[in-house]
């Protein structure tokens, strides 16, 4: 397996099959001499952007210590909870109960629930 | 039934896609200063348009990933980042098009300027989305869309010479204004190859759930949504070499256009051209709108589908409420509408290798296509599409300087 190539960017699917975003990132932890191992997936725009390039992601990092509240770290899922690398990756998690869906229940509260039909 | 129904979207794709302001306004003006030569530009991109449509429905229908899904995991963040701006540009000059369009031709029925229409039809186009099913918004357009036959119907009407015509099929060098008939046979490429028309087409497959038992109704769709959508332009081409071309007429205004269609039908042909013209472009809006917020959603990993209510997938149905009126602003504001047409189909030819290139690789990774991929025959024409779509790419800018005034 490609880390780069079959796992970062990838589409994420939780365990109910619903889509739960994109591997924006990967975490990587050195222990002793060994090599690198991948610990967790990140998935958040913070991560994206600082992806991007280092001013982008610096200017992502202040505007969400500004205005994102205690949310704004993006949601990391251990490898350990990997289940299956195809076209997507598989994680045994429950999308509803992580925080990756955040943004859009913020703005679902905050903005469309106040737009004519917004209410479902 | 229900596969008749499916051909649909193949029709809306060709309509909003292929048949809006800007394959109508470049089509009128090629016929009024070409008469019939550039009849081939139009076929170009109708074949063009239909071998990477019919890609883009296999490439969803197997893999169920979207072309933005698959532009971000296959190439990553980087190349994604640029494709995005790249594409929201271009969509945004078309929408703004589109919209204008639209006000245009309620100026035509109202008298009104079209400046006070751009923001009320934004907002139509708005609350059809917000309140809409992908569904209501392909079967409209599609059915509505039927009433541009108009221009097939009057070009049949006048007896166009017809070997002239056949002549025109033919790619031949310009007896004169070599500059000018490029950037018209570029801009006809251009407003028929349009690259969203690919990323909306995908996720409508998505929408619609196809899957491997999907894929003749796709062949199906493509070559007759995108056949449907070059006959008309190619009426509306005609009409225009009959009835602007004597006449001297060189199209510098949408004011030009519904002479097309009343030197065939009298006053009916009035209001036959008002409603064309709205229902194109306002399909075609609708359908930009939507790709634009598809693009942003399928490449971030943001939950979609104009099928969901907006309170399931907020920042989807929020990227197009903040599109849509800015969109607007252009016309609204008073802005030359056909100059906008040129520019936005220029720079629409000129984003197509973004989208074209990237294809010809997804079209043949198994893991998204499986057995179901390219063969010689089609990577042969994407291939020969991606190099036409490079060259568009460089000619646009300098084309438009040199021709576009």
């Amino acid at each position: 397996m490609l880390l780069v190539h079959d796992v970062l960017d990838k589409q994420l699917t939780d365990r109910h099959g619903v889509r739960m975003g994109k591997a924006d990132g990967l975490v990587m932890l050195q222990e002793g001499d060994g090599p690198p191992r991948v610990v967790s997936i990140e998935v958040g725009s913070l991560t994206l952007a600082r992806r991007l390039g280092r001013r982008l992601g610096r200017w992502a990092t202040a505007l969400a210590r500004r205005w994102g509240g205690k949310h704004t770290e993006s949601y990391r899922i251990p490898w350990t909870l990997v289940r299956g690398i195809t076209l997507e990756i598989a994680v045994d998690v429950d999308a509803e109960a992580t925080r990756v869906n955040v943004v859009e229940d913020w703005l679902r509260v905050h903005v469309v629930e106040h737009l004519p039909g917004g209410r479902p | 039934m229900s596969r008749l129904i499916e051909i649909a979207l193949g029709i809306v794709t060709g309509i909003g896609g292929f048949l809006e302001a800007g394959s109508l306004a470049t089509a009128a003006q090629a016929g009024s200063e070409f008469r019939y030569d550039l009849i081939w530009a139009v076929i170009v991109g109708a074949v063009c348009l239909a071998f990477l449509v019919e890609m883009s429905g296999r490439l969803s229908a197997i893999s169920k990933h979207t072309i933005p899904d698959a532009l971000r995991e296959r190439f990553g963040i980087r190349f994604f980042a640029v494709a995005l701006i790249i594409m929201e540009l271009v969509m945004f000059m078309v929408m703004a098009t589109e919209l204008g369009g639209v006000a245009i031709a309620l100026e035509f029925a109202s008298g009104v300027s079209y400046r006070w229409w751009a923001l009320p039809v934004g907002f139509v186009a708005w609350i059809l989305l917000w309140k809409g099913t992908f569904g209501l918004i392909e079967k409209g357009v599609s059915v509505l869309g039927l009433i541009t036959l108009a221009f097939v119907v009057g070009a049949i009407h006048l007896h166009p010479p017809l070997a002239e015509v056949a002549r025109g099929a033919v790619p031949r060098l310009p007896a004169h204004d070599h500059a000018r008939y490029w950037f018209l046979a570029v801009s006809i490429l251009g407003a028929s190859i349009s690259p969203y028309l690919f990323a909306f087409y995908s996720a409508g497959a998505v929408e619609d759930k196809w899957d491997v038992s999907h894929l003749t109704i796709n062949r199906i769709t493509a070559g007759f949504g995108m056949g449907f959508g070059g006959i008309v332009a190619i009426g509306a081409l005609i009409l225009a070499a009959i009835i602007l071309h004597p006449l001297d007429v060189q199209v510098d205004s949408f004011a030009q256009l519904p002479l097309l269609l009343t030197g065939a039908f009298g006053r009916v042909g009035f209001a036959l051209f008002v409603c064309s013209l709205a229902i194109a472009c306002f399909g075609a809006a609708q359908e930009i709108a939507l790709t634009a917020a598809y693009m942003l959603a399928q490449g971030l990993g943001w939950r979609w589908s104009e099928n969901l209510p907006p309170a399931e997938d907020a920042r989807f149905s929020l990227a197009y409420t903040i599109l849509i009126p800015l969109a607007a602003v252009p016309a609204a504001a008073g802005v030359d509408i056909l100059k906008l047409t040129n520019i936005s189909m220029v720079l629409s030819a000129a984003s197509l290798p973004v989208i074209v290139a990237p294809l010809l690789i997804l079209m043949n990774d198994r893991r998204y296509v499986r057995d179901y991929g390219n063969g010689w025959f089609s990577n042969t024409v994407v291939a020969l599409i991606t190099a036409l779509a490079f060259v568009l790419a460089v000619v646009s800018f300098p084309l438009l300087i040199k021709g576009g005034g």
